[in-house]
């Protein structure tokens, strides 16, 4: 995606004169409210429809999110802070993430003051990221950020995980300038030979540095108009890249905790254990737990890497939950409304006038309604109609 | 059937889904139970509708060559008068539901044999239908929203992957999946049940299956944690290989596409990837490691 920008080579100023207002029209009683809609279901479409990508993605995920916390993140352009917008939107960034990338890991690092910080390891744990991202609405923003030390660090955290794995730097960055404590480039051509794919999200302006490293890494490159924008650049990342070359596939041996059969002592209650996860804080002493199916240490949340033997711990949904990246639901043909039928197949909605398209599966020939076809295709990965039909239920993979 | 949207007070939204399958076991037994259990399903339908005079209400007839919404009717309502002073609405709902499920079972095609049960299907058009409540209320009414599924049928590994997208969006937008079996133990929904905190229930016998609707399944979210309900009980989460259909424990999973097998395999079967082999198979010649 970030090749078709760079090949247009356009910027929005170098295009012609855009006469935005000529296409809003009023309708014979003089009102816009259907062309409105119209305009609602054609943004919601394009967002979609971008989505369609190769099959073959990257899902076993490592991902270092770099935030910006030098004095450029305490500018009010975005309300109320860039800081304090940037770590809302980032709470949802995380609970979205880990719904797309079960099995994935995430770290943060702060990037003040010319150096760069990690203030969470590389986990799969939802709730600990986002208290440490609550955690840091106090912070005090100074300085300056280091790119080079920033991507120093990626490198080295990134470095040792296994090669079918793969590894990712998203930085959000509001600063326009760097202090680096030597020659970017090499650190920059240190992550491409690595296989490290880097993305920015820049806050304030394009800077060239950012868009080189983005290149040379296979990275994405976006600057933001607003806090809308600025989410769904934050959300665009959260989907699977595309499986870079580098990358080594990999069958990864991984244990699915399963609790003796219930019914032969099931009043008395499990003996008390301490579990894994949180020995440290000296916390976590229960009975009900996940046990690593090689050596019994106990866990409280899956999914997990066993501390004691390294196995991969995770459940059979955890799994489910990326299958839809493979057996995407095919994108429903658009057409004009013509009264070809009544209502919406799958919330029986009675297609109105400002229903000016509706949408049709050309699996199994039922209508939808906009609305349906954007929860389709988005966060359903279902077709209600070929779901219940006998024929059509089943998708399996092309073989192609 | 909208309540007026002035004054915002909550309200509950419920999608029955009834399995009407004819060759689920207590059907192919004695057909008239069905009718019991419609009766059943329409009285619980009535009760939840009488609970709060904005509670929403969609019933999905699920028969093995389609599902179809049995209520509310598209289009026009029918015209139903008050008959020995019962409110219309719930004359409406049992007529509506009863025409409909003759339509539905009379348009099953004579030539093909009854398959299972597609139930994925009709869970994806509840949360449709529910979704589309939430869009066109008003936004400031708190809505509560639970799918009920009453089915005899049993659930099978082909739908797995339908069922697993309709639990987590069932599970993003807060809506409860719960299960009321009448047969058999359904380990599928049972894992769909645990995944949105929905209740499973097995009915351990028809004939009272409007009290156990009743009982267990009429409080909505908030207040069954007031109650004292059947407990989760233990859900089986083990994936299963794509090979045998096995249950594992430990198994290895494809890093592109995230396929379970039972056994180490050079070749992916389902995205054809061909691993790299790590092992003592490389005899190292006395260099440096190679790096990647």
């Amino acid at each position: 995606m970030a090749d078709d920008e760079q090949d247009s080579k356009e910027y929005r100023w170098e295009t012609g004169y855009e006469k935005t207002w000529e296409a809003i029209k009023e309708d014979e009683d003089g009102l816009v409210e259907g062309l409105v809609a119209e305009f609602a279901q054609k943004a919601a479409r394009k967002a979609v429809t971008q989505r369609r990508g190769p099959v073959r993605l990257g899902m076993m995920r490592h991902l270092l999110v770099a935030i910006d916390c030098s004095e450029a993140m305490s500018s009010q352009d975005l309300k109320p802070t860039r800081f304090l917008c940037t770590l809302k939107l980032l709470e949802k960034f995380i609970e979205e993430f880990f719904d797309q990338n079960p099995l994935s890991q995430l770290g943060l690092v702060t990037m003040k003051n010319k150096r760069a910080e990690k203030i969470s390891e590389l986990s799969g744990n939802v709730r600990k990221h986002i208290k440490v991202v609550q955690g840091l609405s106090n912070m005090t923003l100074t300085g300056e950020p280091s790119l080079q030390n920033t991507l120093e660090l990626a490198g080295r955290v990134l470095k040792p995980l296994p090669a079918h794995a793969s590894r990712e730097l998203l930085v959000l960055f509001a600063s326009l300038t760097t202090c680096d404590p030597g020659d970017i480039s090499v650190s920059v051509q240190n992550l491409k030979n690595e296989g490290i794919r880097c993305s920015v999200i820049g806050l304030a302006a394009e800077v060239r540095i950012c868009k080189k490293l983005c290149q040379d890494t296979g990275g994405e490159y976006g600057v933001v108009l607003d806090d809308v924008h600025y989410r769904s650049l934050l959300l665009e990342q959260t989907s699977p890249p595309p499986r870079a070359r580098a990358l080594d596939a990999g069958l990864v041996k991984m244990g699915f905790p399963h609790s003796a059969p219930p019914s032969t002592q099931s009043d008395t209650e499990p003996p008390i254990t301490v579990c894994m996860c949180h020995i440290e804080e000296g916390e976590g002493v229960g009975g009900e737990g996940h046990l690593c199916p090689q050596c019994r240490s106990k866990y409280c949340s899956l999914p997990a890497q066993c501390r004691t033997c390294g196995l991969t711990l995770a459940s059979a949904p955890h799994l489910a939950r990326s299958y839809h990246h493979l057996f995407p639901v095919d994108p429903f043909e658009e057409l004009k409304n013509e009264g070809q039928s009544q209502f919406c197949f799958a919330c029986v909605r009675s297609f109105t006038d400002t229903d000016k398209q509706i949408y049709r599966c050309n699996r199994c020939l039922e209508h939808y309604c906009w609305e349906c076809e954007s929860m389709i295709s988005t966060t359903l990965h279902v077709c209600p109609g070929c779901a219940s039909r006998p024929h059509l239920y089943q998708r399996l993979p092309d073989t192609a | 059937m909208m309540a007026d949207d002035d004054v915002p007070s909550d309200s509950s939204t419920l999608v029955i889904i009834v399995d009407t399958n004819p060759n689920q076991r207590y059907i192919t037994e004695d057909p008239k139970v069905l009718t019991g259990c419609l009766d059943a399903v329409i009285a619980f339908a009535n009760s939840h509708l009488m609970q709060k005079s904005r509670n929403e209400l969609a019933v999905i007839g699920c028969h093995f060559h389609k599902s179809e919404y049995l209520y509310p009717s598209p289009g026009k309502p029918l015209d139903v008068r008050q008959i020995d002073g019962q409110y219309e609405l719930f004359a409406l709902v049992e007529k509506t539901i009863k025409m409909r499920l003759v339509n539905l079972i009379k348009s099953q095609p004579q030539e093909e044999k009854p398959g299972e049960s597609l139930l994925a299907g009709a869970l994806a058009m509840g949360l449709c239908f529910i979704s589309r409540i939430r869009r066109e209320s008003s936004p400031a009414l708190k809505i509560s929203s639970r799918i009920l599924i009453v089915t005899g049928s049993s659930d099978t590994a082909a739908q797995y992957i339908n069922y697993m997208n309709v639990f987590f969006t069932a599970q993003k937008q807060q809506v409860i999946i719960d299960v009321c079996s009448l047969d058999k133990h359904l380990s599928l929904l049972q894992q769909g049940c645990d995944i949105t905190g929905g209740l499973y229930l097995k009915v351990p016998s028809l004939e009272g299956l409007l009290q156990y609707l009743l009982w267990v399944f009429l409080p909505e979210g908030s207040e069954r944690r007031q109650l004292v309900l059947p407990g989760r009980g233990r859900v089986d989460y083990r994936a299963a290989c794509f090979c045998h259909r096995e249950l594992l424990t430990i198994g290895y999973v494809c890093s592109v596409c995230l396929s379970v097998f039972c056994k180490f395999s050079p070749i992916c079967t389902t995205c054809h990837t061909v691993f790299k082999i790590a092992g003592p198979l490389q005899i190292k010649p006395k260099k440096k490691k190679m790096k990647v």
